[in-house]
């Protein structure tokens, strides 16, 4: 019911969660799933929001991620029912899914990433994130990891016991070097919620330096509602 | 422009945060509320570093009131700023620069505070107030929805005396654990608010069954099945 890719830019070192869903507001489950210089992780099918800090804390305690996963596992019962990803500071990554995931289900798991999906319509799906995630290496981790989940959409998304199942929620999310995300973009509980997100993304992108500046330097700022209105002609003279 | 509800349960000391504003995922800012320590939310000309700082002199001891004086202390540009502050102990700070520009303003109560700025004017805040203070009785998260949904219906934000639309939303409320008992998010709409209403209607419904998918996935029904049962309920 989820498709996921979360890695790290091995440019920049950020993390960054891409995650796509039929369950409603799939951002929630990333709540403390990406922490700066220590790692990311997601755990899905059945969610475990414990997961989240406990495996990043075990990376942060000098853990590797087959380590953290160890542990995951014996803390767990309902371990089999669970599908993890971990990605550590060094690109080291590893994931598990369990044989009660539903099908079909699976992970890839490369340097410095991971993708991982159950009720997908098929096999191909996992590959079609990955081939996604890698089309543009050079693009910044968060293009990279909305075009993964286009692709994974396109090649089929998600499919249930009656047939196919739209996503309904959707988030994005990268940390940099602050204790706060750099960008964290959801759709909660829409049907068609990827193509929202990259309509939303396109608006919000250059949207988000300026909100920086103004406050960094409010004497001189553009008011808010004037900067809406230039960036929307700017955008009206360039199509 | 952006107008807030945060607040202090009463009856259960959750945490609880309703935003709404005009610029895009509003609700990005999950540093802002952390687990039996406080809520810290700014918003105006906000520096994104404030909110997790209030919190860690939170933590360390510090006082509300004590700790708006540091911020003010350190800041040439701290008259462009609007935020709320709350402690666990139900001590309550807001403050109001007096440069915001457009209309500012807010109302502290003994467990929560109402502020925005670009607003319609005092009825804006009025509206928050009594929407939250509706039914005293209710969730914390019914409550925060309400202080938004009676924010825009007695007018909500105004420029150059036009309305202005509320774009994104936002309703998290933490309890004793780690991560948030509720974190629902519009971040981009022409109707935010009654669009984040319909999500959290939707929530509520499904709460159940996801909550004991997470707990014991054993015996789950399939999730698209619970689905359409509940749509045809």
């Amino acid at each position: 019911m989820t498709f996921s890719v979360i890695a790290r830019c091995p440019r920049s070192g950020r993390f960054g969660i891409g995650s796509a869903s039929y369950t409603m507001a799939i951002g929630a489950h990333c709540d403390g799933a990406v922490r700066p210089n220590v790692g990311v992780t997601v755990t899905q099918s059945a969610p475990l929001l414990r997961n989240n800090r406990l495996a990043l804390n075990l990376l942060a305690q000098g853990f590797t991620p087959q380590q953290a996963l160890r542990v995951l596992a014996e803390n767990d019962a309902h371990y089999d029912y669970r599908q993890i990803a971990i990605v550590d500071r060094e690109g080291a990554a590893v994931a598990h899914t369990g044989t009660h995931v539903r099908q079909a289900c699976g992970q890839r798991v490369g340097g410095g990433f991971v993708a991982v999906g159950s009720m997908l319509a098929n096999d191909k799906v996992l590959d079609a994130l990955v081939a996604g995630f890698e089309s543009q290496s050079r693009a910044d981790l968060e293009d990279r990891l909305l075009n993964a989940l286009e692709a994974g959409r396109d090649a089929g998304g998600l499919k249930g016991s009656k047939g196919p199942l739209p996503e309904r929620s959707v988030a994005l999310l990268v940390w940099g070097k602050h204790d706060y995300s750099d960008i964290d973009l959801r759709v909660d509980l829409q049907d068609g919620a990827i193509a929202a997100l990259r309509r939303m993304y396109v608006d919000y992108k250059p949207t988000a330096e300026y909100y920086e500046e103004r406050a960094r330097h409010p004497r001189n700022a553009i008011p808010a509602m004037e900067f809406a209105d230039m960036l929307k002609n700017k955008q009206k003279a360039m199509s | 422009m952006t107008y807030s509800i945060i607040a202090r349960c009463p009856h259960t000391g959750r945490f609880g945060v309703g935003t709404t504003t005009f610029s895009l995922a509003c609700g990005r800012r999950n540093e802002s509320l952390r687990p039996n320590v406080g809520i810290s939310k700014s918003q105006a000309f906000y520096l994104r570093r404030i909110d997790p700082f209030v919190l860690n002199l939170l933590a360390q001891g510090y006082t509300p009131a004590h700790i708006a004086r540091l911020l003010e202390e350190d800041d040439p540009d701290f008259e462009y700023r609007q935020f709320g502050i709350i402690d666990r102990e139900n001590n309550v700070f807001a403050y109001t620069g007096p440069r915001i520009g457009q209309w500012a303003g807010q109302r502290v109560g003994p467990y929560y505070a109402a502020y925005g700025n670009g607003l319609a004017g005092p009825e804006t805040v009025e509206g928050i107030v009594a929407g939250f203070m509706s039914d005293p009785d209710a969730p914390l998260e019914e409550r925060l929805l309400r202080g938004i949904e009676g924010g825009r219906d007695a007018g909500g934000q105004r420029f150059k005396g036009q309305r202005r639309p509320e774009r994104s939303a936002w309703l998290r409320v933490v309890d004793r654990l780690d991560w948030p008992r509720i974190d629902l998010r519009v971040d981009m709409h022409d109707r935010t608010v009654a669009e984040l209403r319909r999500i959290f209607e939707e929530f509520k419904r499904c709460d159940a069954y996801y909550q004991e998918c997470s707990r014991d996935p054993r015996n789950a029904k399939p999730e698209e099945v619970v689905m359409s049962e509940l749509s045809a309920a």
